[in-house]
């Protein structure tokens, strides 16, 4: 993160340095650095020329520290992209890490494309008759695939842009702003900001209306930004005031009795903080030690024994709850979106007018997004409404307060520490029942073609193992950078999923996967002939996953084939499911 | 109500309202003795075809027929109930004609392999789970030439050092066969560690022959002796799982086919007098 005022953070640095000590050799590397892999290629004078350009050139430099200059954040932290007429840009449902200024040109946003233009899957169930005859027709290859089926949809088309990267674009551009309504951007606008922030769906597609030149900016530029240029912070959270904050406050539960002007004060007092870095995934498992080294590396969102100053509610991300132990820290509980925090204390103090401090420490898992309602606000608005029972208790010192998990400790710590947190439908294998039949993998491969979509292998803890198989996250880092929309999440039912017919076989998503749960594969037609590319001869593959059984009957097969119960997909978000089929 | 505790209440419910319905039946056909005999009998053989089902099931994953749990469930409990059946037709002894014999003897095979399969799996997880790595059954072949090719390797690498065959002499008798392949299958099921005791026990008894580099050699050698017992524990085990399913499943093949041919020639000679 740091380095030394003036350097050049892309400089080249000295190759690795073999100094090995005497006893115990060592070797001494040159330590990783925030900038070692710049987002792009930018030059000198495209620097100059966007530093010349709004909103850079009403920026403050002196705002931004030594180590992080303006100038450095640019030309590390964005990348300038050309995009062609009908080129899309983003996708409604994409999870994007980056926002975008345009520079020249125009694009159009416009929301409802049809799913197959976006390279999705239409969401469809097979019938009887189709699954009664999988055991027939399943091919006897691995990994067939349909060749007729492996076409994009004919409305949109792919194309090799300059850098090598492949581009999807609509083949008739007024056409569909004929059939769809849409918004346009031109130069200087913004899109993209609110989605790169808090780690959100992206709710609208955009493409290039005409010849484009886009400024990308990745999350961590965009976070640096807004922390130093006080008018980018108060233009994106007017942004997202307008867009998202009333709805989110209106479906958290604890404000449903508000009536809707306690609803608009409350957001205007809201305030956004975000914690921990988005590239979490490629970082945390570098933390495999002690334990608190790890706690050490997760920033304090609020602290044990502090006044609590507002009510934390977690908008994205996870966080771990932690108590003071000796000289340590013990791992209590974890929350995640939709969940609040310091609420019990705001509450006792309330009622008792005495000064109840926070009992346990919040610390942001990866990334957070929070939203803190201040302790005035939440006293004038919040807790005269509040139902007079049940009173949630303030925890105490030394003692679980109400929303600690029913998880044993070293579970929660094994789940938090692997990050298996972010897994809606995670598989859990309980080896004191589990006979090693292997009947899920056998009805998983039923179920997709002849091939098993997870290996019943994993880390444990204790009896219970977290099996490779994808776990639908949460927080979909794989979805991040595919460049065709072919890895998705099932408008309808949630499911992470691939589109055969438009995955590229690029292995971006995974690479990405944090817990190794995506495989390619290399495909072949049904009479088990390999398939290559037709210009290089190398084989082509298709990235691979469990898609939850999403068009079977019945759901999830490997669950269903368990014999003794003692297989579960799971949603480890929370810790009360995991709890609850514990103790079943 | 948790999900299993009502799964259990409504398979226990379930099967105790088909007794009390099969042993009423019964009663009420006892008046005539070849009635009640044919009415049990052919329930007993719904019943193992009902039980028998389950395979079915466990070949049809993919359709919504209920969990794989919920049938065991129903297995267990139709399991039972196809016992006090068979004693209600067949009653305690064994039958006379060499048919009904062979098809007593089918019936208990298959109750006792249930019952022991049964006991198998409630006990066996538990014993994998609590001892080593998690490994694959398929896998285990593997593991093992790799641990093979390890100890040859640390016996090699000894001997050429040291140009004594002291370590290699016990490795070509004792260690060699026991790295070739899977050992103590019975030992391990009965939970004895008295072979792997026996091998340490060997090793331990020629260390003061050994110099320091060949002692270094002999703790990684025990060290690999300990990992290939805990494999055989795990293929002992597995083995196990799967061999009782296959000798079940087979035996309940046989049953249904000799109760079949049984179920036939009765209707075939139920207006003879004997």
């Amino acid at each position: 993160m740091s380095q030394p005022a003036g350097a050049d953070p892309r400089a080249p640095r000295d190759p690795v340095a073999t100094e090995p000590a005497a006893a115990d050799a060592t070797l001494r590397v040159p330590r990783p650095r925030r900038w070692d892999v710049p987002f792009g290629e930018m030059g000198e004078g495209d620097l100059d020329r966007l530093l010349g350009l709004e909103p850079f050139c009403s920026m403050d430099p002196t705002r931004f520290s030594p180590a992080v200059p303006l100038r450095g954040v640019l030309a590390n932290d964005t990348r300038l992209v050309r995009f062609g007429r009908g080129d899309i840009v983003v996708r409604e449902g994409d999870y994007g890490a980056s926002a975008f200024l345009i520079v020249s040109g125009a694009v159009r946003v416009l929301a409802g494309l049809p799913a197959a233009m976006l390279g999705r899957l239409e969401s469809r169930r097979r019938g009887w008759l189709s699954l009664l005859a999988q055991p027939w027709t399943n091919a006897r290859a691995p990994e067939v695939r349909d060749l007729a089926r492996a076409a994009h949809d004919a409305r949109v088309a792919e194309r090799r842009a300059a850098a090598g990267e492949t581009r999807i674009f609509l083949q008739d551009v007024p056409g569909v702003l004929d059939r769809h309504g849409s918004v346009r951007l031109g130069a200087g606008e913004t899109f993209g900001e609110l989605a790169a922030l808090g780690r959100t769906p992206r709710t609208a597609s955009v493409f290039a209306e005409e010849e484009s030149e886009l400024l990308e900016v990745r999350w961590q530029g965009l976070r640096e930004l807004r922390a130093r240029d006080p008018a980018l912070k108060e233009f994106i959270d007017r942004r997202y005031r307008e867009r998202s904050l009333a709805t989110h406050l209106r479906e958290t539960p604890l404000f449903r009795h508000l009536d809707p002007r306690a609803l608009e004060a409350l957001a205007q007092e809201t305030v956004f903080e975000s914690y921990g870095r988005f590239d979490w995934h490629g970082s945390y498992r570098a933390l495999a030690g002690e334990v608190e080294v790890r706690l050490a590396d997760e920033p304090v969102i609020a602290e044990e024994g502090h006044y609590p100053n507002g009510l934390i509610l977690i908008r994205s991300g996870f966080a771990r709850l932690t108590r003071r132990h000796g000289h340590g820290q013990l791992s209590l509980s974890y929350i995640g979106k939709g969940a609040h925090y310091g609420l019990e204390e705001l509450v006792a103090n309330w009622r008792s007018r005495q000064q109840v401090p926070l009992g346990r420490t919040l610390r942001a898992v990866g990334y957070v997004d929070v939203l803190r309602v201040p302790t005035a606000a939440v006293e004038r608005h919040v807790l005269p409404a509040l139902p007079p029972e049940p009173a949630p208790a303030a925890p105490g010192p030394g003692g679980a307060g109400p929303s600690d998990a029913r998880l044993p400790q070293p579970l929660i710590e094994f789940l938090v520490d692997r990050r298996f947190i972010n897994g809606t439908a995670a598989m859990v294998i309980d080896l004191d029942r589990c006979t090693r039949c292997d009947d899920c993998v056998r009805a998983c491969a039923v179920a997709h073609d002849g091939n098993p979509r997870f290996l019943r292998h994993g880390p444990r803890q204790g009896s219970l193992m977290v099996a490779n198989a994808c776990m639908h996250c949460a927080d979909p880092v794989c979805m991040i950078g595919c460049p065709t929309g072919a890895i998705h999440r099932d408008p309808a039912r949630g499911q992470v999923v691939i589109n055969d017919a438009t995955c590229i076989g690029c292995a971006t998503c995974a690479r990405s996967c944090p817990y190794d749960n995506i495989q390619m594969v290399e495909i072949h037609d049904r009479r088990g002939r390999s398939l290559l590319d037709e210009a290089t001869g190398a084989p082509i593959l298709k990235a691979a996953k469990c898609d939850l059984c999403i068009d079977q009957l019945g759901g999830p097969a490997c669950q269903r084939a368990c014999p003794h119960d003692a297989l579960v997909r799971i949603d480890l978000t929370r810790p009360d499911p995991l709890g609850e089929w514990l103790e079943r | 109500m948790r999900r299993e505790t009502a799964r259990r209440i409504a398979v226990d419910g379930g099967a105790a309202l088909v007794l009390v319905l099969a042993l009423g039946g019964t009663a009420v056909l006892s008046a005539s003795l070849r009635a009640a005999e044919r009415a049990s009998g052919w329930a007993l053989f719904a019943l193992v075809v009902g039980l028998a089902a389950y395979h079915l099931r466990k070949r049809l994953p993919f359709l919504p027929l209920g969990s794989s749990a919920t049938w065991m469930a129903l297995h267990s409990r139709a399991g039972v109930l196809a016992i006090v059946v068979f004693f209600v037709h067949a009653g305690g002894r064994l039958p006379a004609g060499a048919l009904e014999r062979v098809l007593a003897l089918l019936f208990w095979a298959v109750s006792g392999s249930g019952i022991v399969g049964l006991l198998l799996t409630r006990a066996i997880p538990r014993r994998l789970a609590a001892r080593g790595e998690e490994v694959l059954f398929e896998r285990i072949p593997l593991l093992r030439r790799r641990l093979r090719e390890q100890a040859e390797a640390v016996v090699l690498g000894v001997a050429e050092a040291s140009h004594l065959g002291t370590l290699a002499g016990f490795y070509g008798r004792e260690l060699a066969p026991f790295f070739a392949a899977p050992r103590n299958f019975w030992p391990h099921l009965s939970g004895s560690g008295r072979p792997l005791g026996h091998l340490l026990g060997g090793l331990a008894a020629i260390e003061r022959y050994l110099d320091e580099r060949e002692r270094g050699g002999a703790a990684r050698l025990a060290s690999l002796i300990r990992a290939k017992d805990d494999l055989d524990f795990h293929h002992t085990h597995q083995a196990a799982l799967k061999g009782w399913l296959f000798v079940h499943v087979g035996l309940t093949w046989s049953l249904l086919l000799v109760g079949l041919l049984h179920g036939a020639l009765g209707e075939l000679f139920s207006g003879v007098d004997p």
